[in-house]
């Protein structure tokens, strides 16, 4: 890399354990999972057993008590071997947010700890089959019955489900307040009522699971009510402000890999008696690639160091990183298969599955367009 | 000071392990340079059985000794450890040597280390100047054979696995029951409590006519695989050096060499492999090599009959497309 | 519950060097890597953590290059680390290496379990941990694939050449650890920042009450006479050009031994 970033010897260490993971778990294996469509619990295990899951978590709670910063870093360096790898930790986050941020200590002795070594994975559900990006349409419902709430709807493609043995899940308590009667509630696995949809096929992420997730009458004590009764989309966007910027460390995890790739080969292959690097038309899209992806990197580490800062609006530079980042890096893998030709075509080699995963990253945690929604009514906010 | 060898016989079920056949040959020449008696020994359960030995029969051994116990019925380390550095301690031998499979890697060290004396491991070959015994083996890290010996006696080594062919013997060793003066108990602290008996596939490697193996010039794992094809054309088996066996390309019954396996194919063909010594003793005895190396100064170059100095790779990809299209 | 876990650095491959009169490893100016197979002694380690709560104690034989795996195994599981480290160990063979380790496994009874790895990727012999067990006059059982406690003894599972056995033993027991474990953790980031601050205790020839003469070369009872090189009289036939032509002309070679049909 040409532009150097400063890490502490604690952030350097982390980027060296989560790259030894990468190499050792993963690269292997990453190929073989993408063309089989399989997710593998070995990773996963091996996060867990290196802590990796307790990033974000208080240390009071058995976690690293670390911040979105060092978040990014670990979801970068995996995201580099595997985009569907870091998707499935990353989502993890996701729906671990919701009790750091907001849950009650009772709510936080009960869950963190597991959630921070690793022993219980988490998932977050908002989408439904006519709430995306329209999140304030969503229809499921949470009635209060004694000490007890029932659930009932659909949750649509939801990252983890199945695998995940935690889930925060938005609902509406009261359906005729609107977007104010929502509610967020944690659902165990196993809790009655619940059920998990069908595995999704998608282009890309072909290693992480998702799935819908069905309430039928789901019944869940009352005491797992996240905050309180009307909260749910202040817990839910307030959740993706903080993970968003994972998104975009993704983002520069795919991205580097297609650039490293890519760039090796254009090195070593040779055309018309000479490295195809060589020609200006392929180094200059390389200079390019570089510049985009620096820029990118520099963006998303200092608006998560700017939520690190604690400071307490942060809506429109995690929308910018997300947005940002993930529109760079698609166009790098896009470059990175042009760059090595029918070899970046080929299923043998790793540019393409770059290309496929790197494309939901546009899309999930908020569209692109959503964001950039975002980007537009907080700089309006500036600007009265 | 002992005027015979040693050699352990390992006896499980009613067969000898063909590798304690196997260190008679070395040994027999031994013994009749030192003109010491050659012994083979047992621990069996039931002495009834060795009947059933067959191979005992025409061994190249002067005697076949025996100690018996129903205690011997499954293998036990530290008993047989005890006994056996108890039986040596009573009859002073000159040496005493183990075939390396796995339970003469777990016996020897345990015999040695009761008897406080030293242990050379995957010896491949020996050699008696006057009246002392040296042990061969490669030396890790250098491309040469290192010649050992021990300052204690008994001698006692463990010798390579296939490294030696099982000569028949033309007469007919005395069979003797041996037992202990000392009151040894035989008991051990190890109870069996399962044995659960394992099916495994003889390595086709040891006795494959062609033999191709694979080294870290394939570059990529990719190339192994397409190694495996041209094994199947030519209906050979394939074999790894250590570094591929490392890296996880081959499991270790692939991997030709000390502490692997020991190779005297027809035909043996070697990509991209430089030839360390590590691999090149189990290897060495192929009737024709083929070397595929672009450095000319490889030690596999230097030993093969013949050699093609070109990258491995490409040569492999050459090799597939044009048998391909030769319609083999 | 006391484990002791043994390891052992082994050079890189790459940076191995011999000293030119003793043809032993220079392990002082290599850079020294864990062996291999003893990750899954430190694996077998963790698990018997998690399982029974065991106190993990890894000790290691070597220069004090070894530090940063004895920091690696306290990164997964270990709770004390200690270093046998004294220039008298130098060019110890496996007797020799097999009484200091004897030494200090006892200078840190009561201990049930000691685990070490089914042999070392350098010098191959497999011979320290039964060797070390007979100089302690305990059982030893090498290629263990699993191991549980039950009522105060312990139940290994060993592959042998011939069978998959269950054997219980009253402790204590040294075993070498099944190379092949389906699964091996990586280190805790949480433990890697904590042993950062911390260091080995160390263990010298003196702490262990052993006599110069027990050990390094002078205790080594196999001594290297000598080293050849193995000669070949006759330099074979050597084929050069494109890798097309050699691959027609191989063809026709193996054709013409009967390997290929023609």
């Amino acid at each position: 890399m040409l532009v150097k970033y400063f890490l502490t010897e604690e952030q350097s260490l982390l980027v060296e354990l989560v790259k030894r993971i990468g190499e050792e778990y993963i690269a292997p294996y990453a190929l073989n999972w993408d063309e089989k469509e399989a997710f593998d619990m070995k990773p996963i295990q091996a996060l867990a057993h290196a802590d990796l899951f307790g990033i974000i978590v208080p240390k009071e709670y058995g976690g690293l008590g670390m911040g979105v910063f060092e978040m990014c870093l670990a979801v970068e360096w995996l995201s580099y071997y595997c985009a569907g790898v870091s998707t499935t930790y990353a989502a993890s986050f996701l729906g671990a947010y919701p009790i750091i941020l907001f849950g009650s200590k009772e709510q936080k002795e009960k869950y963190l700890p597991d959630i921070a070594s690793g022993k219980k994975l988490c998932a977050f559900a908002l989408t439904e089959p006519q709430a995306g990006s329209d999140a304030f349409a969503i229809k499921t419902t949470a009635k209060k019955e004694g000490d007890y709430y029932i659930l009932n709807g659909v949750k649509q493609w939801i990252t983890n489900g199945g695998i995940a043995d935690i889930y925060v899940v938005v609902a509406l308590t009261d359906p005729a307040k609107g977007p104010r009667g929502a509610s967020a509630f944690i659902v165990e696995n196993g809790d009655p009522g619940f059920s998990v949809g069908k595995k999704e096929k998608k282009l890309g992420l072909k290693s992480s699971v998702t799935t819908d997730l069905i309430f039928n009458d789901c019944k869940i004590p009352a005491e797992r009510l996240i905050s309180r009764e009307g909260t749910g989309f202040m817990v839910a966007l307030r959740t993706l402000d903080y993970a968003r910027c994972g998104a975009g460390a993704q983002a520069l995890g795919v991205a580097q890999a297609a650039f490293d790739v890519s760039l090796k080969h254009a090195k070593r292959r040779i055309q018309f008696g000479q490295p195809v690097y060589n020609f200006q038309a392929v180094n200059h899209t390389f200079a390019e690639m570089a510049m985009r992806l620096e820029a990118a990197r520099a963006l998303v580490y200092q608006v998560a160091k700017f939520i690190d800062s604690s400071l307490k609006e942060f809506s429109g530079a995690s929308a910018m990183a997300k947005c940002f980042a993930t529109d760079q890096a698609m166009w790098i893998c896009e470059r990175a298969i042009q760059m090595m030709g029918g070899y970046g075509y080929m299923r043998d080699y790793p540019v393409q599955k770059f290309f496929r995963d790197v494309k939901c990253l546009q899309i999930y945690e908020g569209t692109n367009e959503i964001q950039k929604n975002v980007i537009a009514r907080e700089l309006s906010k500036l600007y009265k | 000071m002992g005027n015979f060898i040693l050699a352990y016989g390992e006896y499980h079920n009613g067969k000898l392990h063909p590798a304690s056949l196997e260190i008679l040959t070395p040994l027999r020449e031994i013994a009749d340079k030192l003109k010491k008696k050659l012994v083979l020994f047992l621990l069996i359960e039931d002495a009834e059985r060795l009947k059933e030995v067959k191979a005992l029969e025409r061994t190249l051994c002067d005697e076949i000794w025996y100690l018996e116990s129903q205690e011997f019925k499954d293998f036990k380390d530290d008993l047989f450890g005890k006994v056996i550095a108890e039986l040596v301690k009573e009859t002073n031998p000159y040496g005493v040597f183990f075939p390396a499979t796995p339970q003469g890697m777990a016996l020897a060290p345990r015999v040695a280390g009761e008897l406080g004396v030293g242990l050379c491991a995957h010896v491949n070959a020996f050699e008696v100047e006057g009246e002392t015994l040296y042990m061969l083996r490669p030396s890790y890290g250098e491309n040469i054979i290192a010649k050992l010996y021990s300052t204690t006696l008994p001698v006692m080594a463990t010798v390579s696995l296939h490294a030696f062919p099982i000569r028949e013997g033309n007469k007919r060793p005395e069979i003797k029951e041996i037992t202990l003066k000392e009151s040894v108990k035989f008991e051990s602290k190890l109870k069996i409590r399962k044995v659960k008996p394992i099916k495994r596939e003889p390595s086709r490697l040891t006795v494959a006519k062609v033999v191709l193996a694979g080294g870290l010039g394939l570059k990529r794992r990719e190339n192994f695989e397409k190694l495996k094809i041209l094994a199947e054309i030519l209906e050979a088996e394939v074999g790894v050096t250590r570094p591929l066996y490392y890296a996880g390309w081959a499991e270790e019954d692939r991997m030709i060499g000390v502490s692997g396996v020991t190779v005297r194919p027809k035909l043996y063909i070697g990509f991209g492999i430089s030839g360390a010594i590590q691999h090149t003793i189990g290897m060495e005895n192929s009737e024709f090599i083929i070397a595929i190396n672009t450095d000319k100064e490889a030690p596999l170059v230097k030993m093969a009959h013949l050699s093609l100095i070109v990258d491995a790779e490409k040569f492999l990809d050459a090799l597939l497309r044009q048998l391909k299209e030769g319609g083999n | 519950m006391r484990i002791i876990l043994c390891i052992k650095g082994v050079p890189k491959p790459e940076t191995v060097k011999v000293d030119p009169e003793t043809h032993t490893l220079k392990r002082e100016s290599a850079e020294l890597i864990l062996n291999p197979f003893d990750r899954s002694a430190i694996e077998m380690a963790a698990r018997l953590k998690e399982r029974y709560g065991a106190e993990v104690i890894v000790i290691s034989m070597g220069p004090p290059n070894v530090v940063p795996l004895l920091k690696e195994a306290y990164g997964v599981c270990a709770d004390r680390m200690i270093l046998l480290s004294d220039r008298v160990f130098a060019g110890s063979d496996t007797l020799a290496t097999s009484r200091v380790l004897a030494k200090a496994i006892k200078k840190l009874s009561p201990f049930e379990l000691i685990l070490m790895g089914l042999k070392s990727a350098d010098g191959e012999t497999a011979q320290v941990p039964p060797e070390t067990a007979a100089l302690l006059g305990i059982p030893s059982l090498i290629n263990v694939k699993d191991i549980f406690f039950e009522k105060g003894k312990i139940v290994a599972v060993r592959e042998t050449e011939y069978t998959l056995e269950e054997i219980e033993v009253s402790p204590p027991l040294i075993a070498s650890i099944y190379p092949k474990l389906d699964y091996l953790r990586p280190p805790s980031f949480k433990r890697l920042l904590e042993v950062r601050n911390k260091e080995p205790e160390i263990l010298t020839s003196k702490d262990l009450g052993l006599k110069e003469e027990e050990l390094g070369l002078s205790g080594s009872p196999t001594r290297v006479s000598g080293v050849f090189e193995k000669k070949f009289v006759e330099r074979g036939e050597i084929w050069e050009g494109d890798p097309e032509e050699l691959a027609k002309r191989l063809i026709i070679l193996l054709k013409e031994k009967g390997f290929l049909k023609a």
